[in-house]
Parts: structure tokens; C-alpha cells; sequence
């Protein structure tokens, strides 16, 4: 193809894709946008009103709580658990593979009908089931994250090399298998922590507006004040593209890492990587 | 046998949180809401209320152009990153799951202020005044923008194992390129654009935040009439909303055996 039909085509699609969020931008920055390509005027009353509603503080701050909480339930019970099945039942891990894989299988509206009929009329708390729906929709990147680190740093020899040594047990979990699976479980954080952080129908359906995170206050604000709502995208983009950007730092500085130890590992992690975050963010959000 | 215990927290979770939920799901959905007696009710009322009906067939339309369009813009966009340096590709490809963040509330919203009933487009070009955002074809434009990276995703490592000599040899043999992309790349690829295919359709079927920001309740869709049936509103009915879940899921398995039978009978 000729080079100046594939720049015009990637403009085209460039187009597509960044005037929805020029107009966001430009209507959080304006009070009054008529019959005109740009707004009337430019301010930053917005965002100086939203910082000090103390709604979207607590909306930000739930959904922070939310994230948080999933995290460390996901990472503190799963971590374990596949260095298990690595080390000890590896047989297993065909089997866990296909059963992680089945969120994404199940959309999230069968899953939440599913939820609510089992749950709404016992006295767990909702709070419990939306936590436990979390992990189930996180499962498959976590897993398929933390197994691909696991394998890349060949933990066996590691393991072998350590006890070797005459390493005991607790210096081979704390010195050896956790620092050495630290990228890997950064990156699976920074992931669940943007899907999680921007969830809606789990939480909307499941608890609704009792717990209200920043979707939910973003669809709120959304029939009431659209600049106001617009802010409030705005920002949450940031925040998402700020994690996008770590989330790249660090399988690139990953990847130049591994280039001295050879090639093939690394073409599995970063795919796989790079796979869950956009299956992540769509199938979630969408 | 202790050490078994670390994989006890997974089952559980996993058992109560997915597995046995949803097989409770199927048995509610054989019982009636107003009685609780054993009843095929709740799918004879779903088969003959031309309203749910009209929810299944907004629901199919929607999906299919959206995904439609979705792997049409990722083949495309394919094809031009193959031109580019590596580099360039990594940085397009990280855009594209940027985008992706965008999906749901966020993108609805955006696409009101652009495309709504006093969008700036629209006021900027009177030729799209007889758009609708808010109709079936609305939403499946809306769609697009997240089928894409969803779609570039799947078919990008298929269509760079497409080789350039496959393209030189038929050119050798004196065929056109697009007659190369016709008989030779196409039929290679025809595996993964059917599987491609499938995910962008379920996903299509499956959205439910983006279309409930973009309409509310207004539009007759599945998930928003399965949301709405078991989600505690005025007219809750969850026993006939698991039942339309489980026929939604049906659609769905039905619609990856036959894109896999499709696929076999063509190559056989």
C-alpha cells in the first residue's frame, strides 16, 4: 500500500477516535457551547466545583475502597494458589485455565441475574457478592498474569538453585519467589485496579445507588449538569491514561530486561499482557 | 494433603460466586414469579410477547453491525499498521486499548455532546440531521468504537502471519494483489476473522452500560430488558429475567457452534 493512503486512513481513524474525547474536554472547559465549532469561552469553574463536591470525593473514595479491597482479596487468595499449582499440581493448570476463562465466556448481565437470584433474598451482604463477582470477572488476567511471570522466570530452577544452597523455606518464598514475581503482580494491580475502579453494571445492579462510585456519579451528574459530568470524565481519563502509561513503562522495561535471556519467553508475556488489558477494559465496560 | 487447603479459598469463591449462581439461575427460570410452581411459562411468555421478541431482534441487529463494522475498521487499520515501523505500531496498538477505556458512561456521554439531538456535528453539518443516536443503528455506530480494539486485538497476530512472499509468488505467477488477498491470504485468515467475529457479536449482544447511558430504559434491548426485569424496579419479574438470560446465553453458544461449522465446512 501507498504510504500517503495509509497516513490518511490512520487520520481518519484518529478522527474517530479523538474527537469524542476533544469534546468532552471542551465542553468540561466551557459554560456555553452554541452553533459554533468551538465553545464561547474557556474556564476552569468545573473542575475547581467538582474538586469541592464532597459527593464526587466520596464516590472517588468508594470506588478507591472498592478496588482496594478486591485487590487484596484477589491477589492475597490467587497468588498462593498458583505458585501451588506451578510447583506442586501442574496437571492442574489445564484445568484452571479453561475455568478462569469462563467470565469472560459468561456476559456480565447473566452473571448479575444469576448473582441476584441466588443472593437478594439471604442475608449476605450485597457488598460480599459484588466483592466476590469482582474477583470472579478479574480471575482470568490475574491468573493468566501471574502464571505468565511465574513462567518467565523459570521459578522452578530458581527454586531448585535456592534450595541447593541450603536456602530454607521462608528465604525462598520472601527473597526469592516474591521479589522475583513483583513485575508481574504490578502489572496485574495496575490492570484489576482500572477495571474495578471504572466498574458500573456489577455495582449499579447489584448494589445500586447505595454505593454510588464514579460511574454511577458520572451518569448521575450526566442528566443533571453535562459540563459537570464532562469534568468528571475528563478526569477519570486522566487517571486511566496515567495507569495505560505505567502499565507500558513497565512491560517495556520488562521486555528489554528479558532480552538477555532470550526470545521466546517474551513474546508470551507481553501478548498475553497487552491481550487482558483491552479484553479487560472492553468486556467490562462496555 | 494439608497443602491442598490453599486452593480451598479459589473453589469456594468460584463455586459460590459463578457456578452455583448460575445453575440456580436455570432452575428459577423454569418457576413461576406469581406462584413458584414448576412452569414453562416464563419462556412461552418470552416466545409469544412480541415485545420481548422485538428485544432478541434489536439486540441480533445491533450486534451483527456493530461487529460488522468493528472487524470491518480492524481489518482495515491491520493492513496500515503492517506499513508502519515497529515502533509506531506499539504506540498506535496502546491508543487502541487507551480507546477502550473510553467504552461505557464515559463514551455515551461523548457521544451525545457530539452526536446527540443538539450534538455539535450535527449543528456543524446539516447532513447529519436525520441521524438518531438513540436508535438501534445509533447505538451500533456507538459500538464501533469499542468493537474495533476489541476486534484489532484478536485479528493483529493472524494478519501478520500473512507473509509477503505468498503475496510476491502469486504476483510471480502474473495475479493481481487483490486477487492474492482474494485466494490466498483471505482463505488463511478466514479461521480467526470467523472466531474474531463471534467475541465482537457476543460482546455486542452483551453490552449493557453503554446503551443504558446513551437511552436509559427506553430502548427495547436484551440486557436492558433482563436488567430491568430482576434489578428491583417497579415491575421486577426475575424468575422470567433468568429465563430470558439463560435463552440470551443459548444464543450465544449457538452462535459459536455454527461460526466453528461454518468454518469446518468451508475448509473441508
Amino acid at each position: 500500500m501507498k504510504k500517503s493512503i495509509v497516513i490518511m486512513v490512520l487520520c481518519c481513524f484518529g478522527l474517530y477516535y479523538f474527537l469524542p474525547f476533544l469534546g468532552t474536554v471542551l465542553y468540561a472547559s466551557s459554560t456555553s457551547w452554541g452553533k459554533t465549532i468551538l465553545p464561547d469561552d474557556f474556564t476552569l469553574t468545573w473542575f475547581s466545583q467538582l474538586l469541592s463536591d464532597q459527593n464526587f470525593l466520596e464516590a472517588v473514595g468508594r470506588s478507591l475502597f472498592l478496588a482496594g479491597v478486591v485487590l487484596l482479596t484477589i491477589l492475597g487468595l490467587m497468588i498462593p494458589a498458583i505458585i501451588w499449582i506451578y510447583l506442586f499440581a501442574p496437571r492442574l493448570n489445564r484445568l484452571m485455565e479453561k475455568l478462569v476463562l469462563l467470565p469472560y465466556a459468561i456476559p456480565g448481565i447473566i452473571l448479575v441475574t444469576a448473582l441476584l437470584q441466588t443472593y437478594s433474598k439471604m442475608e449476605l451482604p450485597m457488598f460480599l457478592v459484588l466483592i466476590g463477582a469482582l474477583f470472579i470477572t478479574t480471575l482470568p488476567i490475574v491468573f493468566l498474569g501471574i502464571t505468565n511471570q511465574i513462567r518467565l522466570i523459570n521459578m522452578r530452577e530458581l527454586i531448585d538453585a535456592a534450595t541447593t544452597l541450603g536456602a530454607s523455606k521462608k528465604t525462598i518464598l520472601f527473597r526469592v519467589l516474591f521479589p522475583n514475581i513483583r513485575i508481574g503482580t504490578t502489572l496485574v494491580s495496575l490492570m484489576v485496579f482500572s477495571a474495578v475502579f471504572g466498574e458500573y453494571m456489577l455495582t449499579n445492579l447489584l448494589i445500586g445507588g447505595r454505593f454510588e462510585t464514579v460511574r454511577i456519579y458520572m451518569l448521575k451528574r450526566m442528566n443533571e449538569n453535562g459540563h459537570l459530568a464532562s469534568a468528571v470524565v475528563v478526569m477519570y481519563f486522566l487517571l486511566m491514561t496515567v495507569i495505560a502509561l505505567l502499565t507500558f513503562v513497565i512491560t517495556n522495561r520488562q521486555k528489554k530486561k528479558l532480552w538477555l535471556k532470550g526470545q521466546h519467553s517474551i513474546k508470551q508475556c507481553s501478548i498475553s499482557v497487552k491481550e487482558g488489558v483491552t479484553v479487560e477494559n472492553v468486556l467490562g465496560n462496555s | 494433603m494439608k497443602k491442598h487447603l490453599i486452593m480451598l479459598p479459589f473453589g469456594i469463591i468460584f463455586l459460590a460466586f459463578s457456578v452455583i449462581p448460575l445453575l440456580l439461575m436455570i432452575l428459577d427460570s423454569f418457576q413461576s414469579d406469581v406462584t413458584n410452581e414448576w412452569t414453562i411459562a416464563n419462556y412461552t411468555t418470552i416466545l409469544n410477547n412480541p415485545y420481548y421478541n422485538k428485544a432478541f431482534i434489536n439486540s441480533f441487529l445491533i450486534a451483527t453491525v456493530s461487529s460488522l463494522l468493528g472487524l470491518t475498521g480492524a481489518f482495515i487499520l491491520c493492513l496500515c499498521l503492517l506499513n508502519l515501523s515497529k515502533r509506531t505500531q506499539e504506540k498506535i496498538t496502546f491508543v487502541s486499548n487507551l480507546a477502550a477505556n473510553f467504552a461505557g458512561v464515559p463514551l455515551a456521554f461523548s457521544f451525545i455532546i457530539l452526536l446527540g439531538n443538539v450534538g455539535v456535528l450535527k449543528m456543524l453539518f446539516p447532513l447529519l440531521e436525520g441521524f438518531n443516536l438513540y436508535s438501534w443503528l445509533g447505538l451500533a455506530v456507538t459500538y464501533v468504537y469499542f468493537q474495533i480494539p476489541l476486534g484489532l486485538l484478536f485479528i493483529y497476530p493472524s494478519i501478520k502471519e500473512v507473509k509477503k512472499e505468498w503475496i510476491d509468488s502469486v504476483a510471480l505467477l502474473g495475479g493481481s494483489k487483490g486477487y492474492a488477498w482474494r485466494k490466498v491470504a483471505f482463505p488463511f485468515l478466514r479461521p480467526s476473522i470467523m472466531s474474531t467475529f463471534v467475541i465482537l457479536f457476543a460482546n455486542g449482544m452483551g453490552t449493557y452500560e453503554t446503551a443504558y447511558a446513551l437511552t436509559g430504559s427506553n430502548i427495547n434491548l436484551l440486557t436492558i430488558r433482563i436488567g430491568s426485569l430482576v434489578s428491583g424496579d417497579v415491575f421486577a419479574k426475575p424468575n422470567l429475567g433468568s429465563a430470558l438470560a439463560l435463552l440470551f446465553g443459548l444464543i450465544l453458544i449457538l452462535a459459536m457452534i455454527l461460526t466453528q461449522w461454518v468454518g469446518r465446512k468451508v475448509r473441508g
